[in-house]
């Protein structure tokens, strides 16, 4: 086991390399100059000599990479010239807000989901089959975006139940400690904090978790149909446990081992995924701040930011695959 | 006639001769496929068709429509109602159901012919090829797709063939993986030592024994491909980084603007949004069908 662990964290010093070049040569390829971006209106050719020797963005390709890399290697990414404000300070606001709206999204996906293709697989080929489907499809057939304006429209202005833009009621100023606002307002004790925040989740969480939603009742599905008619589920059954019994003990716990891989890929993709939906609700998360970026030439914040969304989500997904191992007792990786 | 021979041309009549026709018969019998080929079928004809079938030009703004506060929703003469700057709704559907075919038929065959060539290179030569296509490939995928094409348009700049290259660009991973796979699982199969064994060379025997033989999952994909390739586009369109030109009509950016008119004007944001999900969802119901029938072990799964 820990060969394979070592194993599999040797492999990533090739992505992780791969990434860095990839993502240094993607921001020189942006159109525009770091120096015409910072000094706008300003820039003469005096002071673009002078901020281009400054930050060293003359020397040759090589150099440029090599102090790049030392910079990064210790989570130095910048400043933003949008806000003038080291890129790891704002990422340490940010990605707290995608992770609580991605965790939101997976409670949503996971609660509905599994149930959704476990009922679904228990009367196959019924009609609530053949709903569960369709459903299934229609999930990961609806734009995320066009599912959470559609949400907003119906919840948030039709019926007003629930807010539609950012993570909090403006009015309600808050110590936030951690940047989780839920997580922060149950440690400051504070429950008007707690309701306002998870009501701003809601929505956002819903629009998000719709495609993991679809994709986890699926594999769910077709997952208690492969082990329902394994040995020691009929063995089971044979010796007359009740059947709500053989299927938690032996048919879910099995069933699980595909479903919780799909859960962890898919928390994954909904970290560095959220643009779309964080646009349409104002979420101040890693997503919106990226396309902002993108409009305003913010350099420092797209080299810092995009290689950050990428690490988390190779070690995402490498968690995923080592607590594959440590789950399923059949593979013992070599 | 014999039993046997009745037995015979029994059993002649029921098996259509080979996997394509097979497949295609299953296909044609499978509700959802068949909803599928008709969602798709409206798409492309729309497509096709936008300079006949529209009314009025996607482009033509008419302001004294929205005189009176907006926007006037369907009417007889304006079907699908008109935009915030009067123009005809309809005629901008129609229109852009070509430029999401178009973006999706040419990313997706970038992706397929690019991934499919470095699939196929690296899981046929092997060694040192094999390893460095793939190391490649991992960095690529491990940026999520939307962000990668996203990255792509940035540095490229908006355009129809920047998006074109971006979306294509972040497929290519993907074919060139699953084409890798299915080779390595047919490299070793009695079929390909035979070929050899008779001296067939190395390249026909990938073009002409292998690959067809590895394709067909790469044909399901490929199809489930063109799905998301819409959606994609789309999602580029609706954060700005479709089109330079704001008057294009592309479905994404149909709804980028109509966040502020929900409370007057919904249908605005509504069917664009259905557009994109008939189109999305006639692939995917297509996609779903072929590989039942290519697999028929898969059948209701």
């Amino acid at each position: 086991m820990l060969r394979f662990i070592v194993r599999r964290l040797l492999l990533l010093v090739p992505i992780l390399v791969g990434l860095s070049i990839l993502v240094f040569f993607w921001v020189r390829a942006l159109p525009g100059s770091p120096a015409d971006s910072i000094l706008g209106e300003r820039a003469t050719p005096e002071l673009v000599k002078e901020y281009n020797e400054r930050f060293g963005l003359d020397d040759p390709v090589y150099v440029q990479y090599w102090k790049y890399v030392k910079t990064t290697a210790t989570f130095d990414f910048g400043v933003s010239s949008a806000t003038h404000r080291y890129v790891t300070d704002e990422i340490k606001e940010r990605f707290p807000a995608t992770v609580e709206l991605a965790i939101g999204a997976m409670i949503f996906a996971v609660s509905f989901g599994i149930p959704l293709g476990f009922f679904a697989a228990k009367r196959y080929g019924s009609a609530f089959d053949h709903a569960s489907l369709f459903l299934s499809l229609i999930g990961v057939s609806i734009p995320v975006f066009f599912l959470a304006i559609l949400l907003k429209y119906v919840f948030a202005v039709r019926l007003g139940w629930l807010p539609s833009v950012g993570r909090v009621s403006v009015e309600l100023e808050a110590e936030h400690p951690t940047n989780f606002y839920i997580l922060d307002s149950i440690l400051t004790r504070d429950w008007a904090l707690f309701k306002d925040a998870v009501e701003h989740l809601i929505l956002p969480a819903i629009a998000l978790g719709s495609i993991p939603l679809a994709i986890i009742s699926r594999i769910t599905r077709a997952s208690v149909l492969d082990v329902q008619n394994e040995d020691y589920v009929r063995t089971a059954r044979a010796k007359g446990l009740p059947p709500r019994t053989v299927d938690r003990r032996h048919v879910l716990r099995n069933a699980m081992l595909p479903i919780s891989t799909i859960i962890g890929l898919q928390t994954g993709l909904l970290l560095s995924g959220a643009i779309l939906t964080e646009t349409v609700f104002a979420w101040p998360g890693m997503g919106s701040w990226l396309r902002d970026a993108i409009f305003n030439r913010d350099y420092a914040v797209l080299q810092g930011g995009i290689l950050f969304l990428a690490l988390v989500f190779v070690l995402v997904n490498l968690i995923v695959d080592i607590s594959y191992a440590f789950i399923n007792p059949k593979i013992r990786y070599s | 006639m014999s039993v046997a021979e009745i037995e015979a041309t029994e059993i002649q009549l029921e098996a259509p001769s080979g996997l394509w026709r097979d497949a295609w018969h299953r296909l044609i019998r499978n509700p959802g496929a068949i909803l599928g080929f008709i969602f798709v079928g409206t798409f492309v004809f729309a497509a096709v068709f936008a300079p006949l079938l529209a009314p009025y030009d996607p482009k033509e703004q008419h302001l004294e429509l929205i005189a009176n506060g907006c926007c006037p929703g369907p009417s007889s003469e304006h079907w699908f109602g008109v935009d915030l700057l009067g123009r005809d709704v309809f005629s901008r559907i129609l229109y852009g159901a070509r430029y999401s075919l178009v973006i999706a038929v040419v990313s997706v065959s970038i992706g397929f012919s690019i991934g499919l060539l470095l699939g196929a290179a690296a899981g046929y030569v092997g060694g040192v090829v094999d390893s460095a296509i793939m190391r490649v490939m991992d960095v690529m995928l491990a940026i999520p797709g939307l962000l990668l094409a996203i990255a792509i348009v940035a540095a490229l700049g908006p355009g129809l063939k920047q998006i074109m290259i971006a979306v294509g660009v972040a497929n290519i991973p993907i074919f060139a993986r699953l084409v890798r796979g299915s080779i390595l699982s047919q490299r070793e199969s009695d079929y390909v030592l035979a070929a050899r064994a008779v001296g067939v060379r190395r390249p026909s025997i990938l073009f002409a024994h292998v690959l067809p033989n590895a394709i067909s999952p790469v044909i399901v994909t490929a199809t489930l491909a063109m799905a998301t390739a819409i959606i994609d586009v789309a999602g580029l369109g609706f954060l700005g980084l479709g089109f330079p030109d704001p008057e294009t009509p592309e479905w994404g950016s149909m709804l980028t603007e109509v966040n502020e008119y929900l409370q007057t004007a919904p249908f605005l944001a509504i069917i664009p949004g259905l557009a994109i999900v008939v189109a999305v969802l006639g692939f995917n119901l297509i996609g779903d069908g072929l590989r039942e029938a290519l697999d028929p072990k898969l059948r209701g799964r």
